[in-house]
C-alpha cells in the first residue's frame, strides 16, 4: 500500500497517495491544468511546459506531469505569471506553423484551439512563420499534414510505447524539427508501420487525420490508449 | 610496467624525474591546439633538424599548453643548474640560433618572456636553478602576475604524453593515498571539505553530489553505476576544458579515479566532443599509458578495485553539454534532455545511478586529496573556493588561460592581466565583457569591480559558465552581440519544448529586426516580455539561460538598443544596413566620405564640393581641426595607413574659396534649398552648432535668424581657436556661404540680456539654442585667482581678440587637451618658454595627437604623471611658480585607466604665467531663468535624438547640451535639431530630400591602390616661433588626388562591383 501525503492544490487540502504526478491529482480533483504533450497512459515528457505550476518554496517552476507529489507541497496552478507564460506558449505555437483553423480537419476538435480560446488567446502579436512543409499523403488510410503539428510527440509515444512500432520519430532539430517516419520515408512507405491508427488518435491537432474527413470532420476516440494500457498490464 | 604497491610508484616517479631533469638541457615545445595553430609543430620539427645538424646532445620533448596564447608558440629551455627558461613567438627559423645558443651554454635571451627558478607543482615540486636574475619570473609578468595555478599546475611543464613525467610531479600518488583511506567516506569528507563546486557552471557543491551518488548504490542488487566527465566544452570563445585534457590528461583520469573509487562506480565515461581532434588523441593515449601501468583496469594498484574508463566522441550538439540530453546521446538517443527529477544520481545512465562533473571538476580531485580539503578551502572566498580558469579572449592584448583564485575582481582579469583596451596605438575602450559564453550575460565595464564567484556572477545577470570570458570593445554593438549569442542558442536548441524552440525563434526575429534599424519601441517590449518566459519556462539550461544575453544587455545597455530604434544609428558599425561605411558611421556629421572621395578621384570637383557642403557645412574648419574619428575606423588602417580623409575635404573646401566654384556652390546650394515654409526659426549663438542648424534650416526652406553674444560669428572657432590652425579668413568665407543662403544675423545679443527667450517663442515657430560653453571649470588648486593666473578660454580669447597680452617668459600649461596644447603653442608664438604639465601619460592626452606631436616639435615641454598642489606667489600675490605632485599609476579604475596616485615627492616649476586648461563649462543660470531644466553636470537637458528641451518648440544643442565636445559632434547636434525642428513645423522627415542622391561609381579596385598615405605639407618648425602663420598648408592637387584613390570603397555592398 502506498503511502499517503497531503499537499495544497489552490489553497485546497488534498490527500494522494505517493507517486501520483500534480497533474493527475489535480485532475482527479476537477482543478484545471492546461497540457498539450501530456496524454494519459503514455509516458511524461514535460515538453509543452504549459502544465508549469508554481511550488512555494521551489524557485523554478515545475511541470505537472512530470513532478510527483510530496508531503506539504503547496501548488499554485492558475497564478496570473501563469496564465501569462501559458497564452504566449499558445501565440507561440499559432505562430510557429500554419494553424488555419476555417480550412483544418480538426476544426472544432482541436485541443490547440479549444486552449487558445480557454486562455483567451485572440490573436498572436507575432510574426506568422509560414513554413511549407509537404503535406503527405501517401498512406492509404491516413494524412499528415506537418504544418498542422506542434511537435508534442504523442504520436511518436503511442506508437513506441503502445503499439511498439516506433515508426514515427523526431527529425532535424531547433525550430527545424519535424516528425517523420522510419529514416525520413513517405509515411505509405514506412515499413514499419502496422497502419494501426493509434498515432491519428492521438494527435491533438489536425496534423494526423484519416482519409475522407472534410473540414472540422475529423474526431478522435481519446479513451482509447488508456483502454489499451490496462489490457497490456492485467496481462503482464 | 604495472605499478603495484607505492614502490612501484615510487620507481616511476625516479624515472619520470629523469626525463624532466635529464642533466642535459631540455627543450619543451607547446604542442597545445593554440601552439600547432600558431606554427608550433613547425618550431618543433625546426629544432629537432637544428639539434640534429649541430650535433648537440638535448632532450627535445612535446609539452602542453603554459596559457600565454598571446606569445604562442612557447618553447622552453633549461640548461642544468639554471632556470626554466620561457621564450615566446618562436619562430621556425628562429631554431637554428636557438640550438647555437644551447650548444654555447648559454639559452637565447632575446626571445625570453620569463624564467621559472622552480616549480610547484603541489602534488610535487621541481627545482630548476637559480640565475638570469635580468629576466622577469614568470608571475612578475602581466599576465601571471595574480595567477595561481592549481589544475594547471602540470600544463606546459610535462609531456602530456608520458605518465613517467606525470608521476614524477607527484601523480597518481593522490590516488594512492585515498585508496589507504579506512573508508571511502573519508574521500567525499575530504572533497566536502574543500568546498569544491561544480566547475561545469552551475556550482553544486561536488561533495554533496557524490555523496547523492555513494549512498544511491547501496539498496541496488547489481550494483552498476557510471560515473561521467563532461567534456563537451561547445560555448564560443571557451577552450579550458580542451588545454585541461591536451596538456594533462592524467590529472582527468586520477581524478576519475579518485572518484570511482569513493563513489563505488565500475565504468567511468568521458563524453568529448569530437571537434577536439588533439585532446581525443591525448586522452587515448593517457588510458592506454594508465592500463598498461596498472592504474586503470582491473586490480589497480595491485588492489581488487576495477575500473576503466570509456572515451565517447560527441557529435557536436551543444545541448549535449546538459546531463540528461549527454545520457541520452550516450545511450544512442537524439541528444535531447528531460525533465529532472529524476536526477541522474537517482536514475542516469542505462537507468542507473550516475555522476557527472565537468572536466575541472575531477581536475581539482588530485590535488584535494594530496594536499586535504583544507587546504584547498583557503584559496578563493568562503562560498567559492578555489580557483578557476577562464578562457581570456576578445578585446585584450593577452589572451589566453588564466587561472584565478575565485574573488578576485574582474578588472583585475581583464586590465591587469589581459592589458585590455591597451592595444596600442589606437586602445579602445573595453566596454564589457561576456561571461559564460551563450548562456552568461555580459557585464559592463562599470561593474568590473565585481568579485569573480559564483553568486556574484550571478546578482549581475551573468553566470560564471564553464569560463568563457569574452571581452568587447567600442567596435562591438551590444545588440549585435546578444543577436549573435541567440543565434547560436537557436541553432542549437533541441526543439524539445515550446518556449525555446519557437520563443527564440521570434526572439531571435526581433533582435533581427532591430538590428536592421526597422523596429519600434513595440518590439521591443514584446522581447522584453518574450525572454523571461523562455527563462522561466524552458526544460532544460539550454533554454533557461538562452535569454540571459538579451536581459543583460538590455538591462546594461539600454541606450544603444534605443539608438537602433529611435536613431537608427550602430555607434559600432556593426549593424551594417545602419550606415553606408564604417568612416561614415563614426563622424558624428555621417559626411558620405567614400562619395567625395569618388567624386573627387574622378575629378568631379564640384560634385564632391556640393556632396561635402551638404554633410558638413563648415567643410574647411571641420578639415583643418576635426579630430578625425573616422581614421579610428579606416579599413585602410589594415593595409598601411588609414585614408586622410580630413585632408581631403579641406583640400576641397580650399579649391572652392581659392576660385571660381564659389559662386557655383553658392548656386548649387540655393537650387538645393527647398520651397519656402514661411516658418520662422530663431538660433541663439552663431557657434558651429548654431551655424550648421542655421545652414539646415535655410537649406528646409525656413527663415531663420541667428543671435550671437559676441561681434562676430563662429565662436569657438573665432574666438578660442588660434589663426596658425584656422585662419580667420578662411572661416568668414564658410559663414559667408551659410549667410547666402538668408540666413540673418543679430551680433551683441546676448540671452538674458539683449534677448529674451520669451520674445523668440512669440515671434518665431521653433528656437535652438546653442551657447556653448564659456566658464572655465575651477581647478581647485589653492591660488589659482592669483594674478598672472590665465583660463586658458580667456588667454585665448583675448588672443583672438588681438588684444595684448601680458604674458611673461617662462609659461605653465595644466591639462591635457585641445585647449591646453593650443594655448602652450600661442604662448610659444609670444616668444614663451611653455611647459604643459598633465596628470596621466601622454597617450591618455585628450588632445589630437598630432597637435600634441607639433607642439612637442616646436619646443614645448611636456611633463606627465604631474599634480598641481598650489600656486607659489611673491610678496605682491603675483604667480611665481606652480607646486607639482609628482604622481605614479596605481590601481586600475573601471575604465581601464590606471589612477595617478601621490608619491609624495612634490617640486616648485618656476614661471611668470599659468595658464590652467581644465575644462570649460557652459553657463546655464539665463537657461534656468526661462525654465529650462538643467541636468546635474550643469548641461541643459534635451533629448539625445530630437535635442528639444522641457519647453515645447525650445530646443538645445552644441556644448550647451552634451559638455565641451569637439566641432564635428557639436555640429552634429546642430544638424539633427534643424532635422527635428523641420520635422515638427513641416510633419515629416525631410533631410534627405535635402541631402540629395549623388550617383557614384559602384567599383572596388581589387588590390589596394594610391600608394602611402599622404599627409599635409607643414611649415617649417623654425618659421613657426614666429608667426601664426598657418601650420598644415593643405595637400597639393596630386597628393588629394592620389589620397581619394586609397579608398577601399567600403560603401560598394554589390559584389559584382569587385570584379572590375
Amino acid at each position: 500500500m502506498a503511502k499517503t501525503v497531503t499537499l495544497k492544490i489552490s489553497g485546497a487540502e488534498l490527500t494522494a497517495s505517493e507517486g501520483t504526478t500534480i497533474l493527475d491529482l489535480a485532475r482527479d480533483n476537477g482543478f484545471f491544468i492546461p497540457t498539450l504533450c501530456h496524454f494519459k497512459g503514455l509516458s511524461a515528457v514535460g515538453a509543452c511546459r504549459l502544465c508549469l505550476v508554481e511550488i512555494r518554496g521551489v524557485p523554478r517552476l515545475l511541470a505537472a506531469c512530470a513532478t510527483r507529489v510530496a508531503e506539504g507541497m503547496d501548488i499554485s496552478i492558475d497564478s496570473s505569471r501563469l496564465t501569462k507564460y501559458r497564452q504566449m506558449i499558445v501565440e507561440l505555437l499559432l505562430a510557429e506553423r500554419n494553424h488555419v483553423c476555417a480550412v483544418c480537419v480538426a476544426n472544432g476538435h482541436c485541443e490547440l484551439q479549444s486552449l487558445a480560446q480557454r486562455l483567451g488567446v485572440t490573436h498572436t502579436r507575432y510574426p506568422y512563420r509560414y513554413p511549407r512543409f509537404k503535406f503527405d499523403a501517401s498512406h492509404p488510410r491516413f494524412n499528415y499534414d506537418p504544418n498542422r503539428c506542434i511537435l508534442c510527440t504523442r504520436c511518436l509515444r503511442a506508437c513506441e510505447e503502445v503499439e511498439g512500432a516506433r515508426t514515427w520519430n523526431v527529425m532535424g532539430r531547433g525550430i527545424n524539427s519535424r516528425l517523420g517516419c522510419d529514416l525520413d520515408q513517405p509515411w505509405g512507405r514506412a515499413l514499419s508501420c502496422t497502419s494501426c491508427g493509434k498515432c491519428v488518435q492521438v494527435c491533438p491537432t489536425g496534423a494526423l487525420s484519416e482519409k475522407g474527413c472534410a473540414v472540422g470532420e475529423r474526431t478522435v476516440r481519446q479513451n482509447v490508449l488508456p483502454f489499451l494500457n490496462m489490457m497490456r498490464h492485467s496481462g503482464r | 610496467m604495472k605499478i603495484h604497491d607505492l614502490d612501484g610508484l615510487h620507481d616511476a616517479r625516479r624515472t619520470g624525474m629523469m626525463k624532466i631533469l635529464p642533466g642535459k638541457p631540455r627543450i619543451g615545445v607547446g604542442l597545445g591546439t593554440c601552439g600547432i595553430g600558431n606554427g608550433a609543430r613547425d618550431v618543433f620539427d625546426a629544432i629537432k633538424d637544428a639539434l640534429k645538424r649541430c650535433g648537440v646532445d638535448a632532450q627535445l620533448t612535446k609539452l602542453g599548453c603554459f596559457g600565454f596564447c598571446a606569445a604562442e608558440p612557447l618553447v622552453n629551455i633549461h640548461l642544468p643548474g639554471f632556470p626554466l627558461i620561457v621564450l615566446g613567438r618562436v619562430r621556425p627559423q628562429d631554431a637554428l640560433a636557438i640550438v647555437e645558443s644551447i650548444a654555447a651554454g648559454q639559452p637565447p635571451l632575446d626571445k625570453a618572456i620569463c624564467r621559472i627558478d622552480e616549480w610547484d607543482h603541489l602534488t610535487g615540486h621541481v627545482m630548476y636553478g637559480r640565475g638570469f636574475a635580468d629576466l622577469p619570473h614568470w608571475d612578475e609578468i602581466a599576465f601571471f602576475k595574480g595567477q595561481k595555478k592549481i589544475v594547471l599546475r602540470n600544463c606546459g611543464l610535462i609531456n602530456p604524453e608520458d605518465i613517467e613525467e606525470y608521476i614524477a610531479v607527484g601523480g597518481y600518488h593522490a590516488l594512492y593515498q585515498a585508496m589507504q583511506k579506512p573508508g571511502v567516506g573519508e574521500i567525499i569528507e575530504e572533497v566536502k571539505k574543500s568546498k569544491l563546486r561544480g566547475r561545469g557552471g552551475a556550482g553544486y557543491p561536488t561533495g554533496v553530489k557524490w555523496d547523492l551518488l555513494r549512498k544511491a548504490g547501496s539498496g541496488l542488487q547489481d550494483g552498476q553505476k557510471y560515473i561521467i566527465c563532461n567534456a563537451d566544452e561547445g560555448d564560443p570563445g571557451a577552450y579550458m576544458n580542451r588545454n585541461e585534457i591536451e596538456s594533462d590528461p592524467h590529472m582527468l583520469i586520477e581524478g576519475m579515479l579518485i572518484g570511482a573509487f569513493a563513489m563505488g562506480a565500475s565504468e567511468g565515461i568521458v563524453y568529448l566532443r569530437a571537434e577536439y581532434p588533439l585532446a581525443v588523441e591525448r586522452l587515448k593515449h593517457a588510458l592506454a599509458e594508465a592500463r598498461q601501468f596498472g592504474l586503470v583496469g582491473e586490480h589497480i594498484l595491485g588492489t581488487d578495485f576495477n575500473f576503466d574508463i570509456k572515451l565517447v566522441e560527441g557529435a557536436g550538439a551543444f545541448v549535449c553539454g546538459e546531463e540528461t540530453a549527454m545520457i541520452a546521446s550516450l545511450e544512442g538517443h537524439a541528444g535531447r534532455p528531460r525533465p529532472r527529477p529524476p536526477f541522474p544520481a537517482q536514475k542516469g545512465l542505462w537507468g542507473m545511478p550516475t555522476n557527472i562533473n565537468n572536466v575541472e571538476t575531477w581536475c581539482n580531485i588530485p590535488v584535494i586529496i594530496e594536499r586535504g580539503g583544507s587546504w584547498f578551502a583557503q584559496t578563493g572566498t568562503a562560498s567559492s573556493s578555489g580557483t578557476k580558469v577562464f578562457s581570456l579572449v576578445g578585446k585584450v592584448v593577452n589572451t589566453g588561460l588564466v587561472e584565478l583564485p575565485l574573488g578576485t575582481q574582474l578588472k583585475t582579469m581583464i586590465y591587469e592581466i589581459g592589458q585590455g583596451g591597451q592595444g596600442a596605438p589606437d586602445g579602445k575602450r573595453v566596454k564589457a565583457v561576456q561571461s559564460g559564453g551563450p548562456s552568461g550575460g555580459c557585464i559592463p565595464a562599470s561593474s568590473f569591480d565585481v568579485a569573480i564567484d559564483y553568486e556574484s556572477l550571478l546578482q549581475l545577470g551573468a553566470i560564471m559558465g564553464s569560463g568563457g570570458m569574452v571581452v568587447m570593445d567600442e567596435d562591438n554593438c551590444m545588440v549585435d552581440v546578444a543577436r549573435y549569442f541567440l543565434e547560436f542558442t537557436h541553432a542549437e536548441s533541441c526543439g524539445k519544448c515550446i518556449p525555446c524552440r519557437a520563443g527564440l525563434d521570434q526572439a531571435l526575429t526581433l533582435l533581427n529586426k532591430i538590428s536592421a534599424g526597422k523596429a519600434s519601441d513595440a518590439d521591443v517590449e514584446l522581447l522584453e516580455e518574450l525572454v523571461p518566459m523562455i527563462r522561466e519556462m524552458s526544460l532544460c539550461g539550454l533554454g533557461q539561460s538562452a535569454p540571459n544575453p538579451v536581459l543583460t544587455t538590455l538591462r546594461h545597455f539600454r541606450r544603444e538598443y534605443d539608438e537602433h530604434l529611435r536613431a537608427h544609428r550602430c555607434r559600432a558599425g556593426v549593424c551594417d544596413s545602419l550606415f553606408l561605411s564604417p568612416c561614415e558611421n563614426s563622424c558624428p556629421l555621417h559626411m558620405r566620405i567614400p562619395l567625395f572621395l569618388e567624386l573627387t578621384r574622378s575629378g568631379q570637383i564640384a560634385q564632391a564640393a556640393e556632396l561635402i557642403w551638404l554633410d558638413n557645412p563648415l567643410p574647411g574648419s571641420t578639415g583643418r581641426i576635426c579630430q578625425h574619428p573616422c581614421e579610428s575606423q579606416c579599413r585602410r588602417a589594415h593595409v598601411d595607413a588609414p585614408v586622410n580623409m580630413r585632408e581631403v575635404h579641406r583640400f576641397i573646401a580650399d579649391q572652392v574659396f581659392a576660385g571660381a566654384l564659389l559662386g557655383e556652390i553658392k548656386a548649387r546650394l540655393a537650387r538645393r534649398r527647398l520651397p519656402s515654409s514661411g516658418k520662422r526659426v530663431a538660433i541663439v549663438g552663431a557657434g558651429p552648432s548654431g551655424l550648421s542648424a542655421a545652414f539646415y534650416l535655410a537649406l528646409f526652406g525656413h527663415q531663420v535668424t541667428v543671435f550671437e553674444a559676441r561681434e562676430a560669428a563662429g565662436g569657438m572657432l573665432r574666438y578660442s581657436l588660434p589663426q596658425y590652425r584656422l585662419p580667420r579668413a578662411m572661416l568668414r568665407q564658410e559663414i559667408d556661404v551659410i549667410e547666402s543662403l538668408g540666413v540673418a544675423f543679430r551680433f551683441g545679443q546676448k540671452l538674458g540680456a539683449g534677448v529674451s527667450l520669451d520674445v523668440l517663442e512669440a515671434d518665431n515657430d521653433a528656437v535652438f539654442l546653442a551657447t556653448g560653453t564659456w566658464s572655465a571649470a575651477s581647478a581647485g588648486v589653492p591660488g589659482e585667482e592669483s594674478p598672472g593666473v590665465w583660463h586658458a578660454i580667456d588667454f585665448l580669447e583675448q588672443v583672438a581678440r588681438d588684444q595684448p597680452t601680458t604674458i611673461g617668459k617662462r609659461v605653465v600649461v595644466i591639462g591635457g587637451g585641445n585647449a591646453a596644447v593650443d594655448s602652450a603653442r600661442t604662448a610659444l608664438r609670444a616668444g614663451c618658454a611653455v611647459t604643459i604639465a598633465y596628470r596621466r601619460e601622454r597617450q591618455d592626452m585628450p588632445a589630437i595627437a598630432e597637435e600634441v606631436r607639433d607642439a612637442e616639435m616646436e619646443g614645448v615641454k611636456l611633463m606627465f604623471l604631474v599634480a598641481p598642489q598650489r600656486v607659489v606667489c611673491d610678496q605682491r600675490g603675483r604667480v611665481t611658480g606652480i607646486e607639482l605632485m609628482r604622481t605614479r599609476l596605481g590601481d586600475y579604475t573601471l575604465d581601464g585607466r590606471r589612477r595617478p596616485v601621490s608619491t609624495g615627492d612634490t617640486f616648485v616649476v618656476d614661471c611668470d604665467n599659468l595658464i590652467l586648461a581644465i575644462g570649460e563649462r557652459p553657463d546655464v543660470e539665463p537657461l534656468r531663468r526661462c525654465g529650462i531644466h538643467v541636468r546635474e553636470n550643469g548641461t541643459a537637458a534635451a533629448d539625445w535624438v530630437t535635442y528639444e528641451t522641457n519647453r515645447q518648440r525650445v530646443f538645445a544643442g552644441g556644448d550647451l547640451v552634451t559638455g565641451a565636445s569637439n566641432v564635428s559632434s557639436t555640429m552634429a547636434t546642430g544638424k539633427d535639431a534643424a532635422r527635428a525642428i523641420d520635422a515638427i513645423l513641416c510633419g515629416e522627415d525631410r533631410l534627405a530630400q535635402v541631402l540629395g542622391a549623388f550617383a557614384v561609381a559602384q567599383r572596388v579596385a581589387l588590390e589596394p591602390e594610391g600608394g602611402a598615405r599622404n599627409s599635409s605639407p607643414e611649415l617649417a618648425v623654425l618659421q613657426r616661433r614666429t608667426s601664426d602663420a598657418e601650420v598644415l598648408l593643405g595637400l597639393t592637387p596630386e597628393m588629394a588626388h592620389a589620397e581619394s584613390r586609397r579608398c577601399l570603397r567600403c560603401d560598394v555592398r554589390d559584389p559584382a562591383a569587385a570584379k572590375g
